[in-house]
């Protein structure tokens, strides 16, 4: 148990427990955001008030999330300053303005509209509130941008350089549009929409399996495949790109996503690992099963390589990632999730467009439906798995090429970093079941159809209460 | 060259300093409240204390994440220094932010709220706890080499300055929280917080009569610039100004004001804040390095003045906005649909 006193191990791990668990709610709100938009804008252009019970009811869900992934962000900011001191000095010039940007551009707009979105249905008429719901996935999405282009800049630094350590910005717009960034960006905006529109799919797919308000959900579940129908496929060819860039700019991520020890060299083809036992000690892999010559039409969709792909072996053992097990089978994951998403929304596109999907032919898609059910938590997987290769992939770096990861640590005594650790591990189990277990109540409880809805003029009550019997009591005669 | 130099530096020590007042002020009713909820006689009571807060918690919030975003890229090495040096201060304050955030929502859903009530008022108390630590270490000073780097211990944060801190702040969380209710609530619960309040306006004078008692960093900046000549009508102005508004609060909570006790709080927020800047100004890191020492580079001040300076107006609009939104008192009924 020796890393249980090593600083640099701990913060480590501290910074990947934080990250994972924050990780899980902001994918939700984001994803969640736009579909709420949708749902809305829908509602303010039929007036079906159908409509408005979802805005309201997948609001819910959106609050729960919110909550935690404001209170785990917290650690995320003050976590550089804490047990990175050394990299926030080094790269405060860029990386520390692009934080401030995230929280003044996109926080602060989320977190104030928030209250508006969710409290202030009857306080301000339909326009605004429809503003609100906008200004908060716009919030929301405007963190994912800064958020990774400050990741980007971290896998492929540029607009500057590197002066006694400490990062000269010479191009500030260059250093945010830094070879990963624009890809990066569209796929993490992809992976939240994603994995947001399967787990409305999924919810949805419950209620209806459990007739609970069928004809109400089928149509969540139709707007969420609808979407879907353009957003799964477009993530699998965004995927190739990111693993395109991987392959032109970090060779030994590359390397490690592949468990490569021997470079494959260019002009010829090369076998693509589907299932191996990496053995670093050894340099190789004690056990593979390759797909012969598919490495370049992954890569590139040729046969041959433009370029060779370098061999973990090419670079000294303190210059290549540790855990490249973890990374080679992270990534496969996610692609295997990716692919299955795309092929049950193909299959379900099918059923859709053969009619089986109508309100009274829904319920005996069973199958697919638990299908639905099933994929809700797999796109949470898949956002995780993408985040363990693109950063514990990145190592020993901590910004790539530029300043490692062991340099970048602040002078903290082990036992502090420990205990921090264990009461982050401690609060965020008891965190991540409790969240379950309130998320599964609200799903049980369901939706509320007797919520007032604004912006109508109440019509006096004489209409909406039976009305009572007022015997005419003029003369006979003026009655007729 | 040279001046800008000195002025960007100084134009983004005010800025943070902004965003830290905001952050204190804001926060700190809201944590106010939320200590307060720990006395509350009646769940009914502390609904309405939580309703108050459900709408403007996490853009109060904010603030923190934005004083802490722009430290971080116009101060890095303070950044660095300072919160590694922190670092137990600052996790009490983040844990008890986490528990009080979650507290939320959870309540609300819970069928028994004892667990969630708990953590709302304890993490509130806890994360003022931490801050008052924090800006208790900050003005006794903080142990580093002559680059600037945090060679101190762990638990060298914890000094009768801290503790004098500690309890002074979450007195004047409480005193700031109790003249929110009273302007957001009626009946016997506001009845309650002027009692309350009343007490919070003494024990928090009393507190900074302490603080200033036993920092040094106040005799230093006596000693060395007290004849300055700017500074010897501030140091003679602050503490006359404070006693002044202090009196007018409890004349306005015995009143019984509605919305009056809430703004000299500010102001009175505002006039020890301003005392502490001047006294610390122009070091970051007291009392070895400077704001020019820790600075970023000019073009990322330049740059980041550009790009958060020039949101500050319409963040401050929109986050006035939702106030107004949501004015009036908060009933019983309100809230969470």
């Amino acid at each position: 148990m020796e890393f249980l006193h090593d600083t640099v191990v701990l913060s480590r791990m501290q910074f990947a427990l934080t990250a994972i668990f924050h990780m899980l709610w902001p994918v939700l709100t984001t994803g969640l955001g736009i579909y709420l938009v949708l749902v809305e804008g829908l509602w303010l252009t039929t007036r079906n008030k159908q409509y408005y019970y979802h805005a309201r009811f997948w609001a819910k869900l959106y609050l729960l999330n919110f909550g935690i992934g404001v209170a785990s962000g917290l650690p995320m900011e003050f976590q550089f300053g804490t047990n990175w001191a050394p990299f926030s000095e080094a790269v405060g010039n860029f990386f520390g303005s692009i934080i401030g940007f995230e929280a003044s551009w996109a926080f602060m707009l989320e977190a104030a509209f928030l209250g508006i979105m969710i409290f202030g249905w009857e306080r301000v008429n339909p326009a605004i509130h429809y503003v609100a719901t906008i200004l908060v996935a716009f919030g929301a999405n405007l963190s994912t941008f800064w958020i990774l282009t400050a990741n980007s800049w971290m896998q492929t630094p540029a607009g500057g350089t590197f002066e006694n350590g400490i990062f000269i910005v010479r191009d500030y717009f260059q250093a945010i549009l830094n070879p990963f960034m624009a890809v990066s960006v569209l796929h993490m905006f992809l992976a939240t929409l994603e994995t947001s529109l399967f787990v409305i799919g999924g919810i949805s797919a419950w209620y209806i399996i459990n007739k609970r308000h069928p004809d109400f959900f089928t149509k969540a579940f139709k707007i969420a495949l609808a979407t879907a129908v353009v957003v799964a496929p477009l993530q699998i060819y965004v995927g190739h790109l990111s693993g395109e860039q991987v392959y032109r700019h970090q060779p030994t991520k590359m390397a490690a996503m592949e468990a490569l020890w021997e470079t494959a060299p260019a002009g010829q083809p090369a076998d693509w690992s589907l299932v191996s036992v990496p053995n670093p000690k050894l340099e190789r892999n004690d056990f593979e099963v390759t797909i012969p010559n598919a490495l370049g039409l992954i890569l590139e969709l040729k046969p041959n390589l433009s370029e060779p792909v370098q061999g973990l072996k090419e670079y000294a053992p303190e210059d290549r990632p540790g855990a490249v097990g973890l990374v080679y089978y992270a990534f496969r994951l996610m692609i295997a999730i990716g692919f299955f998403l795309a092929a049950l929304m193909g299959v379900t596109l099918l059923q859709w467009l053969r009619g089986k999907l109508s309100e009274e032919a829904i319920a005996s898609q069973r199958w697919l439906l638990l299908g639905w059910i099933f994929s809700a938590p797999l796109g949470y997987v898949a956002v995780e798995c993408g985040w363990i290769v693109r950063c514990v992939g990145r190592q020993p770096w901590v910004v790539y090429g530029e300043i490692r990861t062991v340099d970048a640590v602040s002078n903290l005594p082990s036992e502090t970093v420990l205990t921090s650790l264990s009461l982050f591990a401690t609060v965020y189990s008891v965190l991540f079941i409790t969240a379950l277990f309130f998320g599964r109540r609200i799903i049980i409880r369901g939706p509320r159809f007797d919520l007032p809805i604004p912006g109508i003029e109440e019509k006096p009550a004489v209409e909406t209460q039976p009305g009572e019997f007022k015997p005419d009591e003029r003369p006979v005669e003026a009655q007729q | 060259m040279e001046t800008l130099d000195y002025f960007l530096p100084q134009v983004w020590f005010g800025i943070l300093a902004l965003f830290l007042f905001l952050y204190v002020m804001l926060d700190g009713f809201d944590l106010g409240v939320g200590i307060l909820s720990l006395t509350s006689s009646t769940e009914q009571r502390r609904s309405i204390l939580m309703t108050s807060l459900s709408n403007v918690w996490d853009a109060n919030e904010t603030w923190l994440v934005l004083m802490g975003g722009g430290l971080f890229g116009a101060f890095p090495l303070a950044y660095g220094t300072i919160l590694s040096a922190l670092y137990i201060p600052v996790f009490l304050m983040i844990f008890g932010l986490i528990f009080r955030a979650v507290a939320f929502e959870f309540r609300e859903q819970a069928d028994r709220k004892l667990l969630w009530n708990i953590a709302f008022g304890a993490g509130s108390f806890l994360a003022a706890l931490g801050q008052g630590f924090a800006l208790g270490a900050v003005l006794g000073g903080i142990q580093v080499d002559d680059t600037g780097h945090f060679v101190g211990g762990v638990f060298d944060w914890l000094s009768p300055t801290s503790v004098v801190a500690a309890l002074t702040l979450i007195q004047g969380y409480v005193l700031i929280g109790s003249t929110y209710l009273v302007w957001k609530t009626e009946g016997d619960l506001q009845q309650t917080h002027y009692r309350t309040a009343k007490i919070a306006a003494v024990t928090t004078l009393i507190g900074a009569i302490a603080l200033t008692a036993v920092t040094p960093i106040f005799y230093e900046a006596a000693r060395s610039r007290l004849f300055e000549r700017p500074l010897v009508f501030i140091f003679a102005i602050i503490p006359a100004l404070g006693v002044v508004l202090i009196g007018l609060l409890l004349r306005s909570l015995g009143k019984e004001q509605d919305r009056l006790p809430f703004v000299w709080s500010i102001l009175l927020f505002l006039l020890t804040f301003v005392g502490l800047a001047l006294v610390v100004f122009p070091y970051i890191i007291p009392t070895e390095i400077t704001i020019y020492q820790a600075s970023a580079d000019p073009s990322a001040l330049v740059f980041m003045l550009i790009f958060i300076g020039a949101l500050i107006p319409v963040m401050l609009f929109y986050n006035l906005y939702q106030y107004i939104v949501f004015r009036g008192k908060v009933t019983a009924e309100e809230g969470y649909e």
